[in-house]
Formats: structure tokens, sequence, C-alpha cells
């Protein structure tokens, strides 16, 4: 070994991170700021563009507005508290004892996470509406009592609280459930030797340091209660009552009433910001958050005879959030009505043949859904990612302000962007509305922050040194990026991509203010169908929304980790 | 003749220099270890050279070709060095011949001479039975050995080592540093090794350079370094060591607290102000009985603490002045706490330090 082999030659080329950097930066505060902007001009002025406060002081005085936005706020709270009462207690269940089917449990939350939460308020009024819910019928025919006799209401302000819960409690289970995952088990332990008693470290060390993650979650629980259309539209409209998103949603029914829908929007913004600041002042406090521990497997408590009243618990959680509503879904979509009996007799395909051979709107709602999905899902994955290299590497001077737009609409609710796109494109210059370019705008939008939070964790995970080996053995920063960034962040790629997925298809806040009758979705025709009181038919677009959920999160959650993994220094 | 060569070389992170107008020559082959506490600009130093970061002043040349000037800096790809990372830096899709075999085959050279330079470095590493073995089925070790290999076989004309060592444990890495040594007395590359450890420093540097706070304290061959220190800093730094303070008197003499006078062999003396004399642990030498004489450079003290270690004792003796003073003894020579001493300090091992 002697000769010294030349290093490669190279032609310096162009640095092309200067313009990419540039066009990315346009993109984004396109995408975020013009929605936000046409919507702070609409809420300032009159129909004539004239500064008022005209419509803010509408907004106050009117007595049915004032009204949604307490029982919204109200409700949201509710939604809160129940997801902490119920969550907390399943989460320390699943993380920290020795419930059995533990892992299936999980399984059946993350379930729960991927059903569209429009869905499960029509599975819940499958099974509560007051004459025919089936919960209502078993009942009547149980105690064998008259029509008008019922023991579930679910078009109530109780049932509205419920039925979002159901699908909001997996945001504190899964950070509840993770934090316990992760605190040490030594910290316990100390407890223990100073003569804590098993109750007493429970209460002063363990729940302590789970809190800060309980309250987070508590908080995105109730910011998701505060900006859900869906299941409002379907439970509280029927039970003659407003929350604010679908007033601002009425505000755009003929007659429209553009500029009361923009200032009615902008309390719902604020508020969305003021809960997210919440929510990362009390994850960021340092100290309390358990961050890395020392993998001590996690302490193990035994319930004894308290077993099988732990899992009576956690399964009837379970029942009421997952399996009855998945069971009435399926039984809808299979039987010629709701009250049929489960009998051969009663078993029919005729909703399916409804659904995609009759009902002309289905197929192209279907080919909307699927293409707006993947369209979405890789052009929001192809920036994200980018971003998330510039940002990460700090290659571009300023790069961070790219980060900082791509999480920004995290902070805008669903039908707020509508609202904003709405105002921004469905005008002379652009008359996007009522093509599908606008759905695409909003759902790159929606999805940004999913999407580079994802892939931004993903590069953090790889050590810069390992690009940097690459570089000093001469290969130039395109092919570092090809050889050796790229192979490692494939699996977050795909799980990103899915994820992206998943939110684009079953996303109804910004679509229902943006959509037409070209522009159909699945979830929209769900909704229209709700309307008309189709329930067979929604059952089998919903068992598809869900079949196609659930077939992307098995595919990503299966993704090959590739061969053997460094884990790079702490 | 210098090979590498860094000239006011200059790096300021905002309005704070973390790399102040260094100069420096490595002669071509030679072993240099930039030896520091953290945050003294060792890291930066050697990023510069790989040119992963562009100076803010001053340049770097190889072989009398400038390399790196504020706005005019060659890629680390074109400036055929190698680097070892701290954190080995394997890449785990890769298997262990791949991962050798990458700088190999960026050079497009052809694939029977790949399979032949790679066989050949991987033995010279003990690397041979492991060459389709993925990194994380690897010990801290081997994985150590890889990220060598990896960076030796495309001969590279300049060889960059970021605090190698400081994931492996004691034993192993000490094993490490003398295959590193060993290493390069073989293939002889232009090395640069950053590290905090001193011992590291002693037993692979040609030249050991101790930087502080951006600036090169002193640079040397590690018994300049360790014998004859240019300042506090670097004393205290490099090996243990006592440090008394006090005014100069006379020619030689540095006047300390409590009546401790020591007449210095070497150093620099401060006309104005404190000079430090920086006397090792074990050039001092202690005594249970009152000596004859004990004028110049010996004083009184009593022991606040002594330490079997099984090759020596170590004592603590704290002397008039309120000063404690580190030393160390034979075996035998074994005195209770709260007895009186007498201390003798040589003046061939009295270092004067002006700054």
């Amino acid at each position: 070994m002697t000769s010294t082999v030349q290093a490669p030659v190279f032609n310096r080329g162009i640095d092309f991170s200067k313009p990419v950097f540039i066009l990315l930066a346009a993109v984004l505060a396109v995408l975020v700021i013009l929605p936000l902007f046409w919507l702070m001009v609409y809420s300032f002025t009159d129909i004539d563009r004239n500064v008022t406060f005209d419509n803010f002081i509408k907004l106050v005085t009117d007595r049915a507005m004032r009204r949604s936005f307490g029982i919204a706020i109200g409700m949201a709270a509710l939604v809160g508290i129940l997801a902490c009462v119920v969550a907390t207690p399943m989460a320390w269940l699943v993380a920290r004892t020795d419930l059995p089917y533990a892992r299936f449990v999980r399984i059946l939350v993350t379930a729960s996470f991927v059903t569209p939460p429009f869905l499960g308020a029509i599975a819940w009024e499958i099974l509560a509406a007051p004459n025919s819910g089936i919960l209502n019928i078993l009942y009547r025919w149980i105690f064998g009592l008259t029509d008008g006799e019922f023991l579930f209401d679910i078009y109530t302000f109780t049932g509205l609280v419920f039925a979002i819960s159901c699908y909001t409690f997996p945001y504190v289970f899964t950070l509840v459930a993770n934090a316990l995952d992760r605190v040490p088990s030594d910290l316990e332990d100390a407890s223990s030797i100073l003569g804590a008693k098993w109750l007493t470290t429970l209460r002063r060390v363990t729940f302590p340091m789970v809190v800060p993650a309980m309250l987070a979650g508590a908080l995105i629980a109730i910011l998701q209660a505060l900006t859900m259309f869906g299941s409002p539209a379907i439970l509280a409209l029927p039970a003659g009552f407003h929350v604010i998103t679908t007033k601002i949603w009425s505000l755009f029914q003929y007659p429209p009433k553009l500029e009361l829908a923009a200032a009615a929007a902008i309390p719902l913004l604020l508020l969305t910001i003021i809960l997210l600041r919440g929510q990362k002042w009390i994850l960021g406090r340092k100290g309390y958050t358990v961050l890395g521990g020392k993998s001590g497997a996690p302490r193990v408590t035994e319930l004894g005879k308290f077993k099988w009243l732990a899992v009576a618990f956690v399964f009837g959680i379970l029942c009421l959030t997952v399996i009855f509503p998945y069971l009435a879904l399926i039984k809808t979509a299979f039987t010629e009505t709701i009250d049929a009996p489960l009998t051969w007799e009663s078993f029919t395909l005729k909703h399916f043949n409804f659904v995609f051979f009759e009902f002309s709107a289905t197929r192209l709602a279907v080919f909307n859904t699927l293409l707006l999905g993947v369209l979405t899902a890789t052009i929001c994955t192809v920036i994200a990612l980018v971003v998330s290299y510039l940002v990460s590497r700090k290659s571009v001077a300023g790069a961070g302000i790219l980060g900082v737009l791509a999480t920004a609409p995290v902070a805008i609710p669903g039908i707020v962007l509508g609202v904003g796109l709405f105002l921004s494109y469905a005008n002379p210059t652009f008359m996007l509305y009522g093509t599908l370019w606008i759905l695409l705008i909003a759902f790159l939008t929606i999805e940004m922050p999913a999407g580079y939070q994802q892939l931004s964790s993903a590069f953090q995970g790889v050590h810069p040194e390992l690009e940097e080996a690459s570089r000093i053995l001469g290969a130039t920063r395109l092919k570092a990026l090809w050889q050796i960034t790229a192979p490692m962040l494939r699996t977050s790629v795909v799980a990103t991509w899915c994820f992206v997925f998943i939110g684009t298809i079953r996303e109804l806040s910004a679509t229902i203010l943006l959509t037409t009758a070209n522009t159909k979705l699945v979830s929209v025709i769900i909704y229209d169908l709700n309307e008309s009181g189709d329930l067979g038919a929604i059952s089998v677009l919903g068992l598809l929304l869900l079949v196609v959920s659930f077939i992307v999160v098995y595919i990503a959650s299966k993704m090959p980790l590739g061969a053997g993994r460094l884990q790079p220094r702490g | 003749m210098a090979f590498v060569e860094l000239v006011g070389l200059t790096k300021q992170f905002g309005s704070l220099a973390v790399v102040n107008k260094i100069n420096l020559a490595i002669d071509k082959g030679n072993l240099v270890c930039l030896l520091g506490p953290s945050g003294c600009g060792k890291t930066t130093t050697l990023r510069l050279i790989a040119g992963f970061i562009e100076p803010s002043g001053g340049e770097i040349r190889v072989g009398g070709k400038r390399i790196s000037a504020p706005g005019a800096s060659a890629p680390p790809e074109a400036r055929n060095m190698s680097m070892i990372f701290q954190s080995y830096a394997l890449w785990p899709h890769m298997t262990v011949y791949e991962n050798v075999a990458y700088g190999l085959r960026l050079r497009k050279l052809p694939k029977t001479e790949i399979r032949a330079r790679v066989d050949e470095i991987l033995a010279a590493t003990k690397l041979s039975a492991l060459g389709e073995r993925y990194p994380s089925e690897l010990s801290g070790g081997q994985q150590q050995r890889v990220s060598l290999a990896r960076a030796l076989v495309i001969k590279p004309e300049t060889l960059l080592l970021d605090e190698p060592l400081s994931n492996l444990d004691a034993n192993l890495r000490e094993e490490m540093r003398f295959e590193i040594r060993r290493l390069h007395d073989e293939f002889r590359y232009t090395t640069v090794y950053v590290t905090h450890d001193q011992s590291e420093a002693m037993t692979t540097a040609d030249l050991i350079v101790v930087m502080n706070q951006g600036i090169i304290e002193q640079s040397g061959t590690p018994e300049d370094i360790y014998q004859r220190p240019m300042s506090e800093f670097v004393a205290r730094f490099i090996g243990g060591t006592n440090i008394f303070k006090g005014k100069k008197v006379g020619t030689d003499s540095v006047a300390c607290a409590g009546g401790l006078v020591l007449r210095c062999a070497s150093g620099d003396f401060a006309d104005q102000g404190e000079t430090a004399v920086s006397v090792r642990h074990h050039d001092i030498l202690l005594f249970a009985d009152k000596p004859a004489s004990t004028d110049a450079n010996w004083i009184a003290g009593t022991v606040t603490r002594q330490i079997y270690l099984g090759s020596h004792r170590d004592y603590l003796v704290s002397i008039p002045g309120g000063e404690t003073v580190r030393t160390v003894a034979p075996i035998t020579v074994a005195i209770p706490v709260g007895q009186q001493v007498w201390l003798n300090f040589p003046p061939e091992h009295c270092r004067a330090l002006a700054h």
C-alpha cells in the first residue's frame, strides 16, 4: 500500500439548495399565508371591502352565535375531561400491569384512532337513535315496551360529547401509555426503597410524572372536539343546536355571509393557537417529561383478583368505541334495514349493489378520493422531505423559516382553512372553486405539519456524521443523500406517505366548504347520504374507507426496518 | 516540510470566535494531536480541515495548495482526506465489506482491485472474518476497526480522527491507542487526531497541540508539553500538578504564601504580578523527620489524607498559607493522618510560569 489513489474528479456543479429553498419558501408561504390573509381581509371588511368592525359586533350581539360558541367550548372541555378519566387508567393498565391481552387492547385503540370520527358518530346513530337505534330496539324487546320508549338518545348534548370522546380518547391514551413505557423503573424503585407503599409510589411518583402527558393529550382531544365538523353536524343539527363549526358552515349556505363566516373563524383560530401553546408549554417543562430513561424494564403491577375487573373495564370501553360501532356498521351494511333480525333471510348485498353500481356519485367520489389521497400523500411527502433535509442540515441560511411555515398549519383548524381557501381561490382570478385543485391545496396545507414532523424526526435519527463520512470519502452532497440518507429514511418515508394518505381520505371539515357536485369525495357522500337517512349505503362506504385505511396502516407497520440498525451515539 | 498548514485560521459563530487566528504546520507523515477540554475549538479546527465548515478568516493549505479560505473552499469530497468519526458513522444498511469498499467504488476502481484492497485492509485490521456482517452485529471495538479500515483503504493523503476512542470502554481504549499508532507507523499518513484525553495524546502523537478557548496554548512533542509547559493551563491539563502562586524574588525564586520560597531551575517569571510555579505530584519528596537544612524549597505541613494505591501511596498535605499539596510516596513511607511532615521541592522540578 504505497501508491495514493487520486481523489475522484468533480465538476463542482451548481448548488441547487438556494433555488430549492426559495421555491419551497414561496410555495409554503402561499399555502399558509394566503388563506389567512383573505380571512383577515374579509373579517374586517364589509361586502365592498370597506374596513369595518361590524362583523365582530354582529358576532358578539347575535345570541345564537354566542350560544354556539358556549356549547362548543363546554362540549370540548367535557370531552377533554372524559378522555382523561377513561384513558389514563386504561393506559396504566395496559402499560404497567399484567393485564391480559394488553397488546390486543393497544391494537384496538389504534383502530379507534383510525376511525374517522364522523363515521363513529354515524355508527352511534345506528346504535342509539331514540327510535331506530339498535340498542333501543333491544331495550324495548327485552322489557316488552312500546314504540316511543327509549333508553339512549344520541341526538343530545350528552350524546355528542360521548360520541366525540370515543374517537379522541386515544390521544390521551397514546401519550400517557408512551410516557408510562418510558418512566424508568429506578424512579419507582427509589421510592419503594425509601419505604413508600405500592399505592403511595403510584400516587406520588408514577402518576405525577405522566400528568404532563395526560394534560397534553387532553388539550389535543379538546382541540379536536372544538374544531370537528362531522360529528356535531351529524348529531347536533338534528338535536337543534349548533357548535362553532356547524355555525360557520351554515353561514356558507345560501345566501352566503362570507364576511361573518370569516369573522366567526377568527376566535376558533385564536383558541387553537392558545391550546397548542399550552400543550407545548406543558410538554416543554424540563425535568417533568421523562425522556430516554435507561431501558430498565418498566415495573409491572400484578392485578391479582382485580384482573378480571380490569379486563371488564378495558373491554367495556373498547366495546363502546370500536366493537359495537363496527358491528353496527357491518350489520347495517349486510341487512335490509337496521331493525331487521340477524337471520339468513335478512342477509342482503343490495346496499353494496346500490353503492357500487346504482348510485352514480360513488364511482366518481371513490376515484376523486383515491386520486387526491395519492397526490396529496406524494407531494406532501416530497416537500416535507426536502424541507426537513434543509432544516435539519442547516444547509441554507434561514432554512429554519421553512420549518416554521411547514408547521404553522397545525394551528389552522380545517374549517377555518376551508373558509380561508374559499375566499382565496373561489374568485374570478383563480376560479378554482369546483375543481379538485382547491381540495388538493387544502389537503396539502392540512397534512404538511404532520408530514414534516414525521420526517424531521426521522432526519434527526440519521446522525449527520453518516453523511459526512460519505462526503469525506469522495461523495458529492447529492450522492451522499442518495446512497446513504435515502436508504435509511425509506421506512419513514413510506410511513409518512401512509399517514398523510389516511388523513386525506377521511378529511371532512375543510372539504365540506370546498366541495361541489363534480368534486364529491367519499367522506362528503357519506355526509350527504346521512342527511337522506340511507344508513345501509353509508355503512358500505364507511367500511370501504375503514378497510382501505387499515390496509394502508398495515403496510406501514410491516415495512422492513432494513438490515441491522446502528444506534447512533445518544 | 510542512504538508498541512493552517494560517491565521478563524471560525466565528455569530460574535463568538470558536477558532481564533491559529497557525499550525504539520509535517508530512506526522501524527498531530489536537488536545484540549470540550469547547476549546479542537473539533471545529478538524472540521475546518475536513471542509465541512468554511473558515471566517485565514486559510488552510495542503501540499502548498490553498483548499480553504472564506468564500473559496473545496468541498470535503475533493480533498482526498479520510475521517474517523466519534460515532464511527458506519452505515447500518451496508455490510462491513460494503462500508469499507464504498470509497473505492466512488473512485471507480476495477472490481478485482477493490476486492484485493478491501481484503488486505480487513486483514490488517483483523476483520477478515466479519466482512458479511452488518455494523449492528459487531462489538464496539470491531465497529471502531471497521471505521479505521474504511478510512485507510482509500490511502488518503490526510487522515482525520475525531475523538475516535471516546465510545469504547477503558480496556479497549488503551488497546486501540496502540493499534492506531501501529497502523500509523505502517502507513504513515499525515494524521490529525482530536482528543480530550491526555494519555491518548501522549501514546499516539508525534506532536501535541494544546488548545484552549480557540487558541493554541502550546505545541510540542509529548515530552516538551509534559516537562516544559509554557502556561498554568497546560501544566494543569497535562498530568497532575501542584500550582503555587507568588511574587518573584531575586533572579530565580518565587515567594509563595506561608513562607514557602521556591527556587525554579526553568521557566519564565512575571516581572509584575503573580508567577505560578508548577511541581508534579511525583516530583515532591516527603520526609517524616525534620531535615538538617530547611531554608529554600522546603516546608513543613500536616498530612490530611493518605491513600494506599498498591504501587504507591497518595498524600494530601496542608501547608501554612492554606494550600494543600498532593504528592506520592513509596509504599514503605506510611505516615498517619494528622502527623507533621516535611516536603522538599527540588529546584530542577520547579517550573515557573509567567501566565
